[in-house]
């Protein structure tokens, strides 16, 4: 004669290490794709940023090309011009550049003006490129500001995003 | 008493999960696996990244140092990659930019496993 206590409790007994598989199966699952998860997240943010060096770097460019043809300019005028550079790694750049003119003495007592450039480099699309969303922002003097450059002299190159 | 049904329930439940177990943690090898490739080739991606980031600035260095001549002269690139990865740039010949015409350049690394990183620089005369 079977005992009906030891019968309920190998009654409830059964299928328990069925559940603890199947438990144990979840856990090693969300282990798996917590994990699949991270590497996702890696990848995407290496390609994020592969994306931002090729636009700082398209915006380096882009600056570059705008101070050689300031260079060339021959006449001192204030006023605010805009550049679309060609496409560098698959990003196209405006550089917007606002021009001033001052006049300084040199050691010898003599005048000349000299050419301020602020140069603003965004991405092309944007309608203006204003200080706060520029990718690099740069200032460059010339001298003398008409005529040939003979010197030219970078303030400051400041890279915001 | 045991009966006979009570013991067959027994031996097919630790077959499942036997199976169960076994096919779970070759899963999770598997992706532990997979997982550490991918560490792997990220790590070797973001370092292909430094060295091409590295190489773009001692380019831009080199050119600074550009005296203008004719015919144009040369600039030197002072940069030694880590063991594994080799710099290239195109065209070859490091010659100094014109005083008009920015330079453009096309970088590339290449490291271990075929991995290849490309970026393109404009480099103007100083």
């Amino acid at each position: 004669m079977s005992n009906p206590t030891a019968h309920v409790h190998r009654h409830k007994d059964s299928g328990a290490a069925l559940v603890l598989a199947v438990g144990f199966m979840l856990m090693v699952g969300t282990i798996s794709g917590g994990l699949a998860a991270l590497a996702t997240t890696s990848m995407n943010h290496r390609n994020t940023l592969t994306a931002l060096r090729d636009r700082e770097y398209a915006a380096d460019g882009a600056i570059e090309n705008a101070i050689t043809q300031e260079r060339l300019n021959t006449t001192c005028l204030a006023t605010t011009r805009s550049i679309t550079d060609s496409s560098l790694n698959s990003v196209t750049i405006r550089v917007d550049s606002l021009t001033t003119c001052d006049l300084v003495i040199d050691s010898n007592g003599n005048g000349y003006l000299q050419r301020n450039v602020t140069f603003s480099a965004c991405v092309t699309g944007s309608p203006a490129c204003p200080a706060g969303s520029a990718i690099i922002r740069a200032q460059v003097n010339f001298e003398p500001a008409n005529g040939t450059v003979t010197d030219t002299y970078v303030q400051y190159w400041n890279v915001n995003k | 008493m045991r009966t006979r049904r009570d013991a067959g329930d027994t031996l097919i439940e630790i077959l499942c999960t036997i199976m169960i177990i076994g096919l779970t943690v070759g899963a999770l090898l598997s992706s532990l696996g997979t997982v550490g490739r991918a560490g792997n080739a990220q790590r070797n991606s973001v370092r292909a990244d430094s060295i091409l980031r590295s190489y773009a600035e001692a380019t831009k260095a080199g050119v600074k140092s550009c005296v203008q001549a004719v015919p144009p002269a040369t600039y030197t690139v002072a940069y030694t990659p880590p063991a594994g990865y080799s710099p290239t740039v195109l065209p070859t010949g490091n010659m100094c930019p014109a005083p008009d015409a920015p330079r453009l350049l096309k970088l590339n690394v290449s490291g271990p496993l075929g991995l290849q990183a490309s970026m393109q620089i404009k480099v103007g005369a100083p």
